[in-house]
């Protein structure tokens, strides 16, 4: 009896010890392990268009495509399909080659990936609200907006729309690919209040 | 011996060896220069409120209450500021660039505004950080005010 009371008491030590602690540890292994895979082995399918992807140009063109998702997901009021498309933005993200990018770029997208991906992400945890999903929107729109200044509108033309009813009567912009107004922050609501402030070619 | 009694004897035993494995405590010896006061000129019944119902989890320094040493009390408060840290940390503030800092300061106006912080269960424990309609008022009003002079100035 003491015996199997000892024992267990020992066990739970180590069990909360490890669990407790080395985080470290275990990341450097599991850094050490895939640079070992990706030297010994061949690389998988996946991880060989990646490459080619980022290596060719920086992905703008997969990004935008996220952000007219999550766009018109809004413009729609569904909060579930507007977070779907944020966690999509925020994984383009985490696959951006940065070995790609110029020294100019690098620094343009340093400041805006990183407030990008919070907000993609936080859109991306908030699929039932809808209103907070709205107020990360505003930001990430200007992140888009800053984005496509330095990485090009990926080959699409495109709209910046301004409404000025959004963010509590201040005011916001968002990107579309249609010229035809279709607000997202206010939705269907009043989903044609806004106008075109300039044409992205 | 029967065996319900042996299976809370157990229990006790693992309550107690836990006991023994205490998470390292949040609290910085130096206030940094990227601090959220040397940043910004902070009034102080702003100060107050972010102090109370805010610095627990999301700066360098928390002020812990007694049953912090209790486990496993100390390993859920522990990751609860770990996770409070990785999205905002006062003490830090200046490392942000200015973009992040508008998102948060805007971030953080927003919350408040839901309701989604202070969350419900630090509430819960602590009645300073249950905040009045004028404090939330308050901090909704200076961040944002906050946020729209450094938009401007960037």
């Amino acid at each position: 009896m003491k015996n199997i009371l000892i024992g267990i008491a020992i066990a739970a030590t180590t069990l909360a010890a490890c669990n407790n602690g080395n985080n470290k540890n275990t990341d450097a292994t599991q850094k050490a392990a895939s640079k070992d895979t990706s030297m010994t082995t061949q690389p998988s399918a996946m991880h060989d268009t990646t490459a080619t992807q980022t290596a060719a140009a920086f992905p703008a063109k997969e990004i935008i495509a996220g952000y007219l998702q999550l766009k018109n997901a809004l413009a729609k009021d569904n909060g579930k399909d507007a977070a779907a498309a944020g966690n999509t933005i925020a994984t383009t993200l985490v696959k951006v080659d940065m070995k790609s990018l110029s020294e100019a770029q690098m620094k343009n997208y340093m400041d805006i990936a990183g407030d990008l991906k919070e907000n993609a992400e936080h859109i991306g945890a908030n699929a039932d609200k809808l209103e907070h999903q709205r107020e990360h929107f505003i930001m990430l729109s200007k992140d888009m907006a800053d984005l496509i200044k330095t990485f090009g509108n990926g080959g699409q033309t495109l709209y910046k729309d301004f409404c000025p009813m959004a963010n509590d009567g201040k005011g916001a912009i968002w990107i579309s690919e249609v010229k035809e107004i279709q607000n997202p922050y206010l939705g269907s609501k009043m989903p044609d209040c806004g106008s075109v402030k300039e044409t992205i070619k | 011996m029967n065996r319900t009694k042996k299976i809370l004897l157990a229990l006790l035993i693992v309550f107690i060896a836990i006991q023994f494995i205490q998470p390292a405590h949040n609290k910085a010896v130096q206030v940094l220069p990227t601090d959220f006061a040397k940043v910004f000129v902070v009034p102080n019944n702003v100060q107050s409120v972010l102090q109370n119902a805010c610095y627990d989890c999301h700066s360098n320094n928390t002020n812990y209450p007694w049953y912090s040493n209790i486990q496993p009390m100390a390993w859920i408060m522990a990751r609860h500021i770990k996770n409070g840290k990785d999205k905002l940390n006062f003490s830090d503030f200046g490392s942000y660039t200015s973009r992040r800092q508008i998102s948060k300061l805007k971030g953080i106006a927003n919350q408040i505004k839901d309701d989604e912080m202070p969350i419900s269960s630090y509430k819960m424990m602590h009645k300073n950080a249950r905040l009045s309609k004028e404090q939330k008022d308050l901090i909704m009003d200076w961040m944002s005010r906050t946020a729209d002079s450094l938009s401007v100035n960037n």
